[in-house]
């Protein structure tokens, strides 16, 4: 463990810029009261349960489009900031202002919206609020797809062969085509401001590849702002490892070990569990390479170092999170530390509550993001009235949701009803728990995916660890199942009919 | 196996195993006819949760058999109880452990009207025989070699056959006629079977029925014989006696708490009967028997709207000899017609119709079809508007008449009407008459089309459902999918008058005998909607119908 920084020497010498440190060090380490959550849905609830655990009161913010969200049921106050859909949660003045009105002392932001948005971090500490997450020249830099490659080649880590930002017109095209003939198809074309899956396309031959600079450009342009892309040798079947780590203001870093999310839906994460399951020199490598990353980009909070593992075991660096993740659950669940508690700790200028020695990883944990989506329609969501909501419990069965009977799920927002997550001291043990906890949930009024992660978990390959990020693209036979609706459900509405028609039309 | 059950048979027995014991047990035994006691009295609205709830009462009571299967219940449990047969019985056969199932077939015409072709037909036995005991089959015309198909595949199947001979009277329907019949049986389909006298139309005085038996046992005197009556003319119980003292082994009976007005007599009295004169009735218990009509007289309210219209007997039957439940359909359809208050002239247009068309047995098919060409000779005059049925019974389809054909002239309106071709009856008839083999159906294409309907494969027994009624089964099968197994629910909600108040409860077990319950809230009617608000196993749950124009103002 390093010894506490010099908060003084570091502002004055501006390295590393730590504005999130400098708010707290006024605060002499005293927790903060009350924290606003930037987010809707079920992290904000999460964030909230940790909150109010400490004694923080938390204040909720909605759209009005979102004004029947749970998050706001379960914060302690709760505003307005819009009309919404969708901007006012992405409006960083509104948060700001949301979060002085209501006299929060901090804010959490979550992941998606603001969560790794530099100026939202940043305003945060022009407005005097603490910033749950690490400082703005950290998301900047790790936000930039290419400046982290930089960073990370830089300190030894390695990435996957690829290019600088492709300069526009006929140059780029002609990088393009001389990185292709070094290190041949598959390609992928990444907007360099994307991240979290979005903003990538694989290139199989030059013509897609040209074609899909252009594309790329044009949606990066519209999704992120920014038309840079950039090329990244594709691998075949790649796993998609990933090292949970902690930092702290006073120089310790730790990793909570690895998880693997491989099984993705286009680039889209479904299922994430912990640990990968690694050999344990490899695992050791790919965590110490994660530490390493954590340390040269001054990490601070909790956040996620990813790799691409490949069929021969070489690892490369793909990204950093600088957020709480979807997936943090299953971390929490093997190494009983609660992530978002150690950044409300962190960001309160207390000092990581474990170190790395005094972690132990017991069993696994896997968890599944459980939407609104038909599958069989292409995972296409299918917002409305939830009739009837019942979910899972008992041992090791961990509910992360948003949801609740009457609820009318709007068709602004992500289609996600909570996350199942498992735990089990053994693999085999977490599956048998897995289909028995989706056996358990009953949800009525809405598609949802638990048919479709039904037959996964009934599936030899799933069942026998056998997948990487190509597994749903190919297990297309998943998809044959079929609908279940709660049997006394089905009756109830033959009662309905028998009650409207005033007899029974089916005996007539 | 052996018999271990002691005085009474048992499923478990093998078919020539259940033969034996009724050769080697002194006295009567007794076949409880649930399906005819539906389908006679009760317009075969008996539902599922009736069955099974006195299900165990009836296995303790040791019926030889128990029919739940035939005539028209494979039909009417997909059109008005909604139940997949073959679900119906794995239902009894599991509440019902230690019973032999019964079920009854028309023969090349199975469940149905018409004839069926050998591939269908063999399914279909092969597959029910899954779940029954006892194949009872007849023909409507006694035509014999009708029953071939059917008979070998339940053989096959290792089931009790139980051929019968439809009893009529009148002219032809002689004892040496019936002995032939018998003997026609037993060189076709061999000896082991039991005969079955099927008296549909509760006909003959005990005298003429006894006489009947006498005459059959005369001339096989080893031939184990039953006996299947109707109650339409209050005579049965008679008739029932006295085929007992000529050596019937097997009586068919109802529960005294519903049933035994055009259907069979009731259990109690028979038994009540025999013992008094010195019969023995073995393996039966009366106490069980009793707690079965206990629960059926209360149940049998559900279904009374159901009974004929004319309460009591109907010794008329003698003339216009319609089976069981057949005449309270009939007047019906009359009514239908508008045609009640001509009803007496109806009912003699039927006698007429039945002499000229052969003296043939007013069973299924046949008496849909004479009562049909009553109907039309009434209102469209005689034979002016003969049924595509007809025509095939006068062109020998379903087989020949066994007496005397009909006059020429029927033959020549019928037949030549609509014709373009300018041919003459006799020779259409030469042409073109007789038993036409109709050719098996391609079962694997039926399926592929079956599973195009269903969007998943069918499963064999949907597919045997579809092949035999194709638009029906599928009404169901879309009925089922959207509504589920809607037999779970208790027969007063299925034939339930009215709207529901508000704050009724509906408690019900599912098939695992979890409980559940449906509280109604409330109901919210507009001009063109009802909405109804529920609790459904206590979570809130809405639906909404969209009521067709016409029914808005059907009540005040």
């Amino acid at each position: 463990m390093r010894a506490p920084l010099d908060y003084t020497t570091a502002i004055e010498e501006a390295v590393p810029i730590r504005e999130a440190i400098r708010v707290i060090s006024k605060a002499s380490s005293e927790m903060f009261k009350k924290l606003l959550v930037a987010n809707r849905g079920e992290i904000a609830i999460r964030i909230m349960r940790s909150a109010q655990e400490l004694g923080i009161k938390t204040v909720a913010v909605y759209e009005e489009t979102d004004k029947t969200a749970m998050h706001i049921m379960r914060a302690d106050e709760a505003v307005c900031i819009g009309s919404g859909p969708r901007r006012d949660y992405l409006n960083i003045e509104r948060m700001i202002r949301a979060a002085q009105s209501s006299h929060a002392e901090a804010i959490h932001p979550g992941y998606g919206f603001l969560a790794e948005n530099p100026s939202f971090s940043r305003r945060c500490a022009e407005a005097g609020l603490v910033f749950i997450g690490p400082p703005p020249q950290v998301i900047s830099d790790m936000g930039s797809k290419v400046i982290a490659r930089r960073i990370m080649a830089e300190a030894g880590i390695p990435v996957i062969p690829g290019t600088q930002v492709l300069p526009p017109g006929e140059e780029g095209k002609e990088i393009a085509a001389s990185f292709a003939q070094t290190h041949r198809f598959p390609i992928m074309v990444k907007a360099v401001a994307g991240g979290g899956g979005r903003g990538i396309r694989v290139a199989q031959n030059i013509d897609e590849l040209v074609k899909f600079i252009e594309l790329g450009r044009s949606e990066a342009k519209m999704a992120f702002g920014n038309d840079e892309v950039y090329l990244e040798k594709g691998l075949a079947s790649p796993r998609h490892i990933e090292v949970q780590i902690l930092a702290d203001g006073y120089g310790n870093v730790i990793h909570l070990g690895t998880r693997n999310c491989s099984i993705q839906r286009r680039h889209q994460k479904m299922i994430e569990m912990a640990p990968a399951f690694l050999p344990e020199s490899l695992a050791d490598k790919i965590c110490d390479a994660a530490l390493r990353a954590a340390r040269v980009c001054n990490y601070l909070s909790a956040g996620t170092v990813e790799f691409l593992l490949d069929t021969n075991d070489n690892c490369y660096f793909l990204e950093v999170n600088t957020r709480i993740q979807v997936e943090h659950t299953v971390t929490e669940m093997i190494s009983g530390i609660d992530i978002v508690r150690e950044q409300l700790l962190i960001a309160a200028g207390q000092p990581l509550s474990v170190s790395q020695e005094n972690l132990v990883f017991r069993g696994c944990a896997v968890e599944l993001r459980i939407t609104a989506e038909d599958a069989k329609s292409n995972f296409m969501p299918d917002p409305g009235l939830i009739d009837i909501y019942q979910s899972p419990g008992g041992y090791g069965v961990r509910i992360d949701g948003a949801v609740y009977q009457g609820y009318e799920i709007p068709r602004y927002y992500d289609s996600m009803l909570c996350k199942l997550t498992v735990y089990g001291h053994t693999w085999r043990e977490a599956v048998d728990r897995l289909r028995r906890s989706l056996g358990n949930f009953l949800i009525a009024g809405v598609k949802t995916t638990i048919p479709y992660y039904k037959q996964i978990v009934n599936d030899p390959d799933f069942i026998n660890q056998n997948f990487d990020t190509s597994y749903i693209e190919k297990h297309p036979q998943l998809l044959n199942y079929q609908e279940e609706v709660p049997p006394v459900g089905k009756l109830a509405i033959l009662v309905a009919e028998i009650n409207a028609h005033r007899h029974n039309p089916y005996t007539a | 196996m052996a018999n271990n059950e002691g005085d009474r048979v048992s499923p478990r027995m093998s078919a020539g195993e259940v033969l034996d014991f009724l050769r080697h047990t002194p006295g009567v035994f007794l076949t409880n006819n649930e399906r005819d006691v539906s389908q006679s009295d009760f317009k075969c609205r008996i539902m599922p949760q009736t069955t099974l709830r006195v299900a165990p009462y009836r296995d303790a009571t040791g019926y030889f058999g128990f029919e739940i299967l035939g005539g028209a219940t494979v039909h009417m449990d997909l059109m008005k109880k909604q139940i997949n047969p073959f679900e119906k019985l794995q239902l009894v056969r599991r509440a019902m452990p230690n019973t032999l199932i019964q079920g009854l077939c028309r023969g090349r015409n199975l469940f149905g009207y018409r004839p069926y072709p050998d591939n269908v037909i063999e399914m279909t036995v092969r597959l029910f025989s899954k779940y029954v005991d006892i194949w009872r089959m007849y023909d409507f015309l006694n035509h014999i070699p009708n029953l071939i198909v059917a008979a070998r595949a339940a053989k096959e199947a290792g089931k009790v056959l139980m051929p019968s001979l439809c009893y009529s009277t009148g002219a032809g329907h002689t004892d040496d006629f019936y002995v032939e019949k018998a003997e026609e049986v037993l060189s076709v389909l061999g000896e082991n079977i039991i005969l079955c006298i099927k008296n549909h139309s509760a006909l003959g005085s005990p005298a003429r029925i006894a006489q009947l038996v006498s005459a059959i046992r005369k001339r096989f005197p080893d031939l184990l014989i039953s006996y299947h009556g109707h109650n339409t003319d209050g005579n049965d119980l008679a008739r029932l006696m006295a085929v007992a003292q000529e050596g019937v082994k097997i009586v068919e009976v109802s529960d005294h708490g519903y049933g035994g007005v055009y259907s069979q007599p009731p259990a109690l009295t028979v038994i009540q009967n025999l013992h008094d004169y010195g019969f023995k009735t073995p393996g039966l218990k009366i106490a069980p028997l009793l707690d079965a009509s206990d629960v059926l007289r209360r149940e049998r309210r559900l279904y009374e709207r159901f009974t004929s219209p004319f309460h009591g007997f109907d010794p008329t039957v003698k003339r216009h000899k319609l089976p069981g439940g057949a005449l309270s359909l009939v007047l019906e359809q009359a009514e239908k017609a508008g045609l009640i208050e001509r009803s007496d002239e109806l009912f003699r247009e039927l006698i007429e119709v039945r002499k000229e068309l052969g003296n043939i047995w007013v069973v299924t098919p046949g008496s849909q079809i004479l009562w049909a060409t009553a109907l039309s000779n009434v209102v469209n005059g005689r034979y002016q508007r003969a049924s595509d049925d007809l025509k095939r019974l006068l062109l020998g389809r379903y087989g020949p008449f066994p007496f005397y054909d009909p006059p020429q002239w029927i033959f020549q309106k019928v037949l030549e009407a609509g014709r373009t071709d300018g041919k003459m009856w006799d020779e259409i008839l030469a042409d073109e008459g007789g038993l036409k083999q109709p050719a098996n159906e391609d079962l694997d294409a039926r399926r592929l089309e079956l599973q195009s309907h269903l969007k998943r494969p069918p499963t064999d027994e949907e597919l045997c459902i579809y092949v035999q009624f194709p638009r029906d089964a599928l009404d169901f099968f879309k009925f089922e999918e959207r509504f589920g197994k809607t037999w779970l629910l208790p027969p007063d909600v299925w034939h339930h008058e009215g709207g529901f108040p508000d704050g009724a409860r509906i408690t019900f077990s599912d098939e695992t005998g979890k409980t559940h319950n449906i509280d109604l809230i409330s109901t919210r009617r507009t001009a063109d909607s009802v909405q109804t608000s529920f609790l459904v196993d206590h979570q809130f749950q809405t639906h909404t119908t969209q009521l067709p124009k016409k029914t808005v103002n059907r009540e005040p």
